[in-house]
């Protein structure tokens, strides 16, 4: 069949393969020309030091370089930030923050709660591993972002010997008040039932054995803290070990701390971290909202943030930071997962409470 | 304009009304003006018509009997609203969460101040708080005392300066920044421990302790105790003491017998001030206590933000508002409402 070429058809087609070629050298900005009004701004809530300015490098301001918004990083802590979203939704107001990233347990109480708004329609969704979608809910009220472990943290020079085998080493009377532990036991409650010689199959019904374990830890006077509360005493010298998040543990020793950390043999928790958007934002918010987060799960995004925390992804391909290959707070293969802890959100978020009164009734004794 | 002289002439002083004949007597502008002019008043005098004009618009004269309550009204205005946040929280004590939904429950129910009753946890905190204001009110009293008098008697201006600044300066640093700055000398890589170290002893651990929460509040409370006192001990005549001293008493049987009866009110009222900010406090045992001093401030955050249980963290809140309460309203049946300057007996 022979087709004829005019003039004008010629002209037509050179003009939309002109403006095809423009439209692809255009910012990204620029070309979505139908989407939503952008707000002046975003605001992400997020934790401080290493934490956010991983955020900032990897997602935020790659985020504003991309659309044009700036991002504002609200330092609120998750616990506290929580009341004032969950306020606001009841209330029908606009809540204070665009984004939370929040531990999946507290995220997961806010979906219960269903202040949360549907994530199932982010494009990069479908590149993401198992890691990313929430346990025991429906579709995605929450995104999960990352994994990362309770280690056992320790100073080498307080352990000649080598790395502390098993969470009973630190009932050493050489480390009697030389231990911290987090202020509600979290990430020590699921070693601790093993330590106490229980069963983690136990876990809710029996956690006898986890009491017991950290009544014998009580008597060793542990001081009990928050995240920067770890770096200030392994700083100060206050402590020799500490049961806290591996990129903690990282930070201080990037900013020259001799610090190593290491697995036990019962094991450490495991838990992941996510992101989420709670509701009653206007639709443009609620969009760029969404596009963060699906900028967070791009390969890029999580490759430049993760690194920074130094934890494991949940979008498959990334490469470890330099020094974690193969370090047991960097887990990737289902291997690597053996000697670590994993509790569904739902069990931890029905029995949370409980386990920090318990907690609680022990070490303020 | 009558109008306005009027009023000005009816409420303006006395002597400001006198010198005015005065005034004009001295100068032949004024004199020559108020021939063929209105009188010339000052502007500061219009200024003061103009306002006292805008007054009656907003506040008329038949209205001044309820003046007093107009001035009142700011304050039972937050009053009140603390009242209606009290409401509030009383409501909420009143219902269980619901971990389900993580929403407060529907029914109404005592089972949060049954929880608080049956933890060992809640009394050993709520004994702690108690012990630990009361520890501090002690302690606080025993050092504000005798700074304040000095402050209040030394003959040099330079030493009551010096002790004024000594004592407003940490008024302008934070609570949670002098925490902080109490760990760092504390601590033990800190200044006291280096110290101790030149002689041979330590390091010790002086942190994260009962001791040590005590400590960071009689420092953060001792300002406070100070300026409470300072006016009571100076409304103490000097000659009185120096009467006791004429009739044979040393100086401690005169601060024992006279000064400190005298000086009760704002030993009263400091103690008062002293005992309620240490029993709510946050920040020093959250800082100072390593985790495991909690008082019951820190208890009710844990309910509030921790576990996201406000039936049970407004339980909390209102049985510490309640402690306080009973506490405040003891020291007054003790010692009376005029004890502390209030006026009355009682």
């Amino acid at each position: 069949m022979t087709r004829h070429h005019t003039r004008r058809g010629i002209l037509r087609a050179g003009m939309a393969t002109g403006g095809a070629a423009l439209l692809t050298t255009l910012p990204a900005a620029r070309v979505f020309a139908q989407e939503p009004a952008k707000p002046g701004e975003i605001i992400v809530r997020a934790w401080g030091g290493e934490w956010v300015d991983s955020l900032k490098r990897g997602v935020s301001d790659p985020f504003t370089e991309m659309t044009g918004i700036a991002v504002r990083h609200d330092l609120t802590e998750d616990n506290e930030i929580q009341p004032k979203v969950w306020a606001a939704v009841a209330q029908g107001r606009v809540p204070p923050i665009h984004v939370n990233w929040d531990t999946t347990t507290n995220a997961t109480k806010s979906a219960l709660r269903g202040v949360t708004e549907d994530l199932s329609d982010l494009a990069n969704l479908s590149n993401t591993t198992e890691l990313a979608q929430p346990v025991g809910l429906e579709a995605y009220p929450l995104v999960n972002t990352y994994g990362y472990v309770y280690v056992l943290a320790y100073r080498p020079e307080a352990f000649p010997d080598g790395p502390p085998q098993s969470w009973r080493d630190l009932l050493d009377p050489r480390f009697k008040g030389r231990i911290a532990l987090y202020n509600d036991g979290i990430g020590f409650h699921f070693p601790a039932q093993v330590a106490g010689g229980g069963s983690l199959d136990d876990i809710p019904g029996n956690m006898e054995a986890c009491w017991n374990f950290v009544r014998e830890m009580k008597a060793q006077n542990p001081l009990l803290g928050e995240d920067p509360d770890f770096t200030t005493w392994f700083q100060n010298g206050e402590i020799d070990a500490a049961c806290t998040i591996s990129t903690n543990a990282l930070a201080a020793r990037r900013n020259g701390l001799d610090i190593a950390w290491t697995v036990p043999t019962e094991g450490c928790k495991f838990d992941t971290d996510c992101l989420w958007i709670p509701k009653n934002l206007p639709e443009n918010e609620l969009y760029w909202a969404k596009q963060y987060i699906n900028h967070a799960l791009s390969q890029k995004g999580q490759q430049v943030w993760l690194d920074g925390l130094g934890l494991p992804g949940v979008v498959p391909g990334l490469t470890p930071p330099e020094g974690l290959a193969g370090d047991p707070s960097y887990p990737t293969k289902p291997e690597d997962f053996e000697r670590l802890i994993r509790i569904s959100s739902s069990v931890q978020v029905q029995n949370e409470s409980d386990w920090f009164a318990r907690f609680k009734e022990i070490m303020q004794g | 304009m009558r109008k306005s002289v009027k009023r000005f002439s009816a409420r303006i002083p006395l002597r400001l009304f006198e010198s005015q004949p005065d005034e004009r007597r001295k100068d032949p502008v004024m004199t020559r003006e108020s021939d063929t002019s209105p009188f010339p008043y000052p502007l500061r005098w219009r200024i003061m018509d103009g306002l006292e004009s805008a007054l009656d618009a907003v506040w008329p004269r038949s209205m001044s009997r309820y003046s007093g309550w107009a001035l009142v009204a700011p304050a039972l205005l937050l009053v009140g609203i603390l009242v209606l946040g009290l409401a509030n929280i009383a409501e909420s004590s009143l219902h269980t969460l619901d971990r389900s939904t993580f929403l407060p429950s529907e029914d109404y129910t005592l089972a949060n101040y049954q929880t608080v009753a049956d933890s060992a946890t809640y009394w050993r905190v709520m004994w702690r708080s108690l012990l630990g204001a009361a520890l501090t009110v002690v302690f606080t009293l025993l050092l504000a005392l005798p700074y304040s008098y000095v402050m209040v008697r030394t003959p040099s201006a330079a030493i009551r300066k010096a002790l004024l600044v000594a004592l407003f300066l940490p008024f302008f640093i934070g609570q949670v920044v002098r925490a902080y700055g109490i760990l760092i000398v504390l601590g033990t890589s800190g200044a006291v421990n280096d110290v101790l170290g030149f002689v041979g002893i330590g390091p010790f651990r002086l942190l994260f302790n009962f001791p040590a929460v005590v400590f960071g509040l009689v420092q953060y409370m001792l300002p406070f105790a100070v300026l409470m006192l300072a006016p009571a001990l100076t409304a103490i005549p000097r000659e009185i003491e120096t009467a006791a001293t004429s009739l044979g008493a040393n100086w401690i049987r005169t601060f024992w017998h006279v000064v400190i009866p005298m000086a009760r009110p704002g030993l009263v009222g400091a103690g008062l001030v002293v005992g309620t900010l240490s029993l709510t406090d946050f920040a020093m045992p959250a800082m100072l206590g390593g985790g495991s001093q909690d008082f019951i401030a820190n208890a009710i955050y844990d309910q509030f933000f921790r576990t996201a249980d406000q039936g049970l963290g407004a339980a909390l809140a209102l049985l510490l508002v309640a402690l306080g309460s009973i506490l405040v309203g003891i020291a007054i049946a003790l010692f009376g409402a005029g004890t502390l300057g209030m006026g009355g007996k009682r």
